[in-house]
């Protein structure tokens, strides 16, 4: 335990010799990477439904129009996590809501890298969402009259999946714009 | 630096890691949704039924996003450490 806490107590000695504004920069750029790191789920979860709508139009190739639209329609929805999170990056890079913020420099660098961390949470319902959107192209392969039918259960379900990563950036904006710790000190 | 701003900071980065939980709500129900959409283009007559159990199983997925969802917002808005600090 001595040389955790050894540990602990040189970085903050270390850190104790950047002006705050630096070490809220610091923390804001390591945050705006935290926060693509989401973009690992829309990646996994996109290529998912590709090849789910690949195979539907192998197998189905005259109802490949209604295969591609509901696969780029869940897609798109799977796609939304890694918009969020780039949102969230070039607020931290270009409209730095921090760097004015009167406070302690550590707790409002602390909070630049809470907001960007939140954001780590977008690869969740970008998997899911992207599994959802590949069985339904699929679906809708083998049963293009029940497309109507199919796609509503498909949103509905994407809808819910989608909440965790609402959270996220609640709570990665709430860090941003309406810090509550500062107040504390 | 003080020990509040140290508590503080600590407090935001554990808000935003609590927060990452969510990826596993998303993953889990994303996966009934897939499998609901599924079902229903197999039976759309029984597209009731489906659409509720599936509602129903992402219920009890959402309970650990929810979870992580509290502690953030207890570390950001009613934080019981700092008490602690005397």
């Amino acid at each position: 335990m001595d040389d955790i806490s050894n540990i602990v107590t040189f970085l903050l000695n270390w850190l104790e010799q950047f002006s705050p504004k630096a070490l809220i920069l610091a923390a804001t750029a390591l945050s705006a990477g935290f926060a693509m790191i989401a973009g690992i789920g829309p990646g996994i979860g996109q290529g998912y439904a590709a090849g789910k709508g690949a195979e539907a139009v192998g197998d189905n190739e005259q109802n490949s129009n209604n295969i591609t639209l509901v696969m780029l329609l869940g897609a798109a929805v799977a796609e939304t996590s890694g918009i969020f999170s780039l949102v969230v990056a070039l607020i931290l890079l270009y409209a730095n809501p921090l760097i004015n913020l009167e406070g302690i420099g550590i707790v409002i660098a602390a909070s630049a890298l809470g907001a960007g961390l939140a954001m780590i949470a977008g690869i969740g319902p970008g998997i899911g969402q992207g599994y959802a959107a590949g069985k339904g192209a699929e679906r809708v392969g083998q049963r293009p009259k029940y497309q109507g039918l199919i796609v509503r259960t498909m949103l509905l379900g994407q809808a819910v999946g989608q909440t965790t990563g609402i959270y996220a950036l609640v709570v990665a904006l709430i860090l941003l714009f309406a810090n509550p710790l500062l107040r504390l000190m | 630096m003080t020990d509040k701003a140290l508590v503080l900071a600590a407090s935001a980065i554990g808000a935003g890691l609590a927060m990452i939980a969510g990826i596993g709500a998303g993953i889990g129900q994303g996966f009934a949704a897939g499998k609901g959409a599924e079902a229903v283009g197999k039976q759309p007559e029984a597209q009731g039924v489906i659409v509720r159990t599936m509602l129903l199983g992402a219920a009890v997925a959402e309970t650990t996003g929810i979870y992580g969802l509290v502690i953030a917002l207890i570390l950001l808005f009613a934080n019981p450490l700092i008490k602690l600090l005397g």
